[in-house]
C-alpha cells in the first residue's frame, strides 16, 4: 500500500484556485453573490472523516462524482440535511423552502432539491479536477453525480472499499459556501489514486503528448 | 432498540470483531455500507460475537483481523472457540452488503462479493446463516444482544429484528 506523501501547501492551494472557479460558476447561474471556500484541507483516515461528518450514523446528503482517466478515484460533497437543503434553495431561488424551520426528515429531499445539489456538487468536484487536471497529459473524467442520503459511515465505507489496497487516506477540506453573510458548511472529500496525485500537485507544466 | 443503561455496549469498527460472554453486553457494528457484519451466538454457552469485514479476500492483519472474510472468518472463529463458544451449535447472522452508489471504480459490487465470500466460508465450515438482512442500497447500524442473540438492524428506513 502507498502512502500519500502531498504537499500541502500545493493542496490548498489547488483547493482555493477551484473554489474560486466554482463559486463564479454557482455565482452565475444563481444570480446570487456566492463565493466558496476552503479553509482547511488535509490527509485524514477514515474514521476522522465519519466523526467530521457527525459519526457513524449521522444521516447526512452525499453528492458523489467517479473519476477516471488521468486520476482514478472519487470525491464526495457531505452535507449535513438541513445545510444541503439551504445550498439547494440558493440554486432554486425560492423554488424549495428554506431556512430551520425547513429541516427535512432523512431521506426527504425533493426531486428539485436533488438535482440542484448534483449540479452544486458536480460543479465544484469538477472545478477541483480541472484545476489539477491541468497537469495531467490525460483529461480528468468526472462520471455524472449521485445524490444520497444515507449513514455517514455507509456512504464513506462504501467508496473507500473501492480503492483499498492502493490508499486508506482522504483528501477533507472543510468548505464553506457563501451568499453575502450566510455560510453552509460542507466537507469536500477526495479519495484519488495515491500513485498519480502528488505528481498532479507537482508544480510544473503539463506534459505534452 | 434504545439499551436499557445496564447493558453494556461494545462496538466493532472496521475489520474488527468482539466476542463476549457477558450476558449483558450488546455488541454494535456502526454504519455499514458495503461493509458485512456476522453475528454469532451460542445461547447454551453464553457467548456472542460479531465480526465487522470490509472485504472478500486478503492478507491476515493483527490490528483488523477480519477486515477480509477469508482469512477473517476463520479468525472469528477461533476466537468465538476461545471464548468458550461452541461454532457447530451456534446460531449465525448477517447483515450490510449493500451498494448505495454506482460507482466508477475498478473493483465493482463489493457488497455483493462479501456476501458471496461469506457465504461460501460458511459452507466450507458446515455453517449457514438462519437469518440476514444482505444487499440493496441502504446502509445498517447492527446490535447483536449477547442474552436474547436477537440482531436489531437500523436503518434510513427503519428498524427491523432477526
Amino acid at each position: 500500500m502507498q502512502t500519500m506523501e502531498l504537499d500541502e501547501a500545493a493542496l490548498a492551494t489547488r483547493f482555493t484556485g477551484a473554489m474560486v472557479c466554482a463559486g463564479e460558476a454557482l455565482a452565475e447561474m444563481s444570480g446570487r453573490p456566492i463565493r466558496i471556500a476552503t479553509p482547511a484541507v488535509r490527509p485524514c483516515s477514515p474514521d476522522e472523516v465519519v466523526a467530521m461528518a457527525g459519526g457513524p450514523e449521522a444521516i447526512v446528503v452525499g453528492v458523489y462524482l467517479g473519476v477516471s482517466g488521468g486520476l482514478q478515484g472519487h470525491a464526495l460533497l457531505v452535507l449535513e440535511p438541513g445545510s444541503a437543503r439551504r445550498l439547494a434553495a440558493l440554486l432554486l431561488d425560492g423554488l424549495a423552502d428554506d431556512g430551520p424551520a425547513a429541516e427535512p426528515e432523512a431521506g426527504q429531499l425533493g426531486e428539485l432539491e436533488r438535482s440542484a445539489l448534483g449540479e452544486i456538487g458536480n460543479v465544484t468536484i469538477s472545478a477541483f479536477l480541472n484545476e489539477i487536471g491541468r497537469r495531467s497529459a490525460n483529461p480528468i473524467q468526472p462520471t455524472p453525480p449521485q445524490v444520497v442520503v444515507e449513514m455517514a459511515g455507509a456512504i464513506v465505507d462504501g467508496i473507500l472499499l473501492d480503492l483499498l489496497g492502493s490508499t486508506e487516506r482522504v483528501l477533507a477540506a472543510h468548505t464553506v459556501f457563501h451568499d453575502g453573510d450566510d455560510r453552509i458548511h460542507a466537507l469536500l472529500l477526495v479519495l484519488p489514486d495515491p500513485a498519480r496525485l502528488p505528481e498532479l500537485l507537482a508544480d510544473r507544466p503539463r506534459p505534452s503528448a | 432498540m434504545t439499551a436499557p443503561s445496564a447493558l453494556r455496549l461494545i462496538s466493532a469498527g472496521i475489520g474488527e470483531m468482539v466476542v463476549s460472554d457477558d450476558l449483558d453486553a450488546v455488541l454494535v457494528a456502526y454504519g455499514l455500507g458495503s461493509c458485512i457484519a456476522l453475528a454469532a451466538h451460542d445461547g447454551r454457552r453464553g457467548v456472542a460475537g460479531l465480526a465487522h469485514f470490509m472485504l472478500p479476500t486478503g492478507s491476515r492483519s493483527a490490528e483488523t483481523p477480519v477486515k477480509f472474510v477469508d482469512p477473517g472468518l476463520e479468525v472469528f472463529i477461533e476466537a468465538f472457540v476461545a471464548a468458550g463458544g461452541d461454532p457447530a451449535r451456534a446460531t449465525y447472522k448477517a447483515a450490510g452488503g449493500a451498494a448505495m452508489l454506482r460507482l466508477g471504480g475498478a473493483n465493482l459490487d463489493i457488497g455483493q462479493r462479501n456476501i458471496e465470500a461469506l457465504r461460501q466460508g460458511l459452507e466450507r465450515r458446515g455453517l449457514r446463516l438462519v437469518a440476514a438482512d444482505l444487499g440493496g442500497s441502504t446502509g445498517r447500524t447492527v446490535q447483536l444482544e449477547a442474552r436474547s442473540g436477537r440482531l436489531f438492524i437500523r436503518s434510513i428506513a427503519g428498524t427491523k429484528t432477526l
